[in-house]
């Protein structure tokens, strides 16, 4: 078989569906304003589909990492952390975001999240666990 | 909270438990050096968890994003056709090998047909069928695709192309690579019907999709 070269418009669709977000807000904040950061937010996912590799594995360490750079930031100090994040499920990092990031109790989280104030607390056990695993790890 | 209740560490070392369940966490671990480890262990997490940009936690696409997906399509697609006007005579040549390989196609297709019409028999079992229109171009199409043994054969109409451009048909697979399907010259009559056949699995098939020689997608749809 050929080597597939660059990724397909459909790749960058599915990308920009999970990833989207935490792209353009990530490069908002680093550029200092949206329109900056659309732009590189753009080059990011560009640069995506010229190597497709960059996809393979920690996508959205790399995209960050690729913000980074266009931005004219300095390498992150907490890739490590990063990749270890995206080994979450979603929902565990829902989780953390709610309680860490959001400043939210339990019930709080629960009622915003639409699950149980059980699986909060559950979640929010194991992902800090998989978190400390995966750091350890890499 | 006589036993370990490990589950509820994580929420303790957040500080998020309410203040019954907050104290009887704090009571266990004065008598529990194994849960006193874990608490350690886990505070050092939620201390790196500062580290981490807050955006990493987001998922989805943006809010009123449609704008940063069509500015990067664009600029993809710009660069796809300048790489493409570059590469014309490399394409060129492949075209022409394609429409050799679409011949030889065509000439196992016809002598199929004189028993079992392919095109207009029942629809083989596991058949999939799409249809849609891209809003961009005005540029529709109805696409079947019929698995064959590793492989499949592809049945598209494709209308609202402006007669004389050059097209590709394109099988494009769930992670994203694709494989040429055929091509044609757009008809005046402003719809064209084709078959051609792809080295695709059949279960990886995730769209078919048409496309100028340019790069330009026409339309694209889902299978």
């Amino acid at each position: 078989m050929k080597s597939r070269g660059r990724a397909d418009e459909v790749l960058l669709r599915r990308v920009f569906e999970e990833h989207g977000a935490a792209l353009l807000a990530y490069a908002s904040r680093l550029a200092g304003d949206r329109a900056r950061g659309q732009a590189i937010a753009r080059e990011a996912l560009v640069a995506a589909w010229r190597d497709p590799e960059v996809l393979v594995g920690p996508a959205r360490t790399r995209l960050f990492a690729l913000v980074r750079e266009l931005v004219g930031a300095g390498p992150a100090t907490d890739i490590a952390l990063l990749g270890a994040m995206e080994t979450l499920a979603p929902e565990e990092r829902d989780v953390l975001r709610a309680l860490y990031f959001q400043g939210r109790d339990v019930a709080e989280a629960a009622e915003s999240l639409g699950v149980p104030a059980g699986a909060v607390k559950t979640r929010s056990y194991h992902a800090l666990r998989r978190l400390r695993e995966a750091v350890a790890a890499g | 909270m006589s036993e370990h209740e490990t589950d509820l560490l994580g929420a303790y070392v957040l500080g998020v438990l309410d203040r019954g369940e907050q104290t009887a966490v704090q009571a266990h671990l004065d008598g529990c050096p194994h849960c006193r480890r874990e608490v350690d262990d886990l505070r050092g997490m939620e201390a790196a968890l500062g580290e981490i940009p807050p955006e990493a936690f987001l998922d989805g696409p943006p809010p009123d994003g449609d704008f940063l997906l069509q500015n990067t399509l664009r600029e993809v697609r710009r660069i796809s056709a300048r790489e493409v006007r570059r590469n014309r005579a490399l394409v060129a040549a492949a075209a022409v090998v394609a429409v050799v390989v679409a011949l030889g196609a065509g000439a196992v297709v016809g002598r199929g047909t004189a028993d079992t019409p392919v095109a207009a028999g029942p629809a083989v079992p596991g058949s999939r069928t799409g249809a849609g229109l891209d809003a961009g171009t005005g540029v529709s199409m109805s696409a079947t695709v019929r698995p064959a043994a590793g492989w499949v054969r592809v049945s598209a109409t494709v209308t609202g192309v402006p007669a004389g451009e050059q097209c590709r048909l394109f099988v494009v697979a769930r992670d994203g690579s694709r494989e040429p399907a055929g091509s044609w010259l757009a008809s005046p009559s402003g719809s064209t019907t084709l078959d051609g056949a792809a080295l695709m699995a059949p279960a990886e098939v995730a769209a078919v999709q048409a496309e100028t020689y340019a790069g330009q997608i026409l339309v694209a749809v889902p299978i």
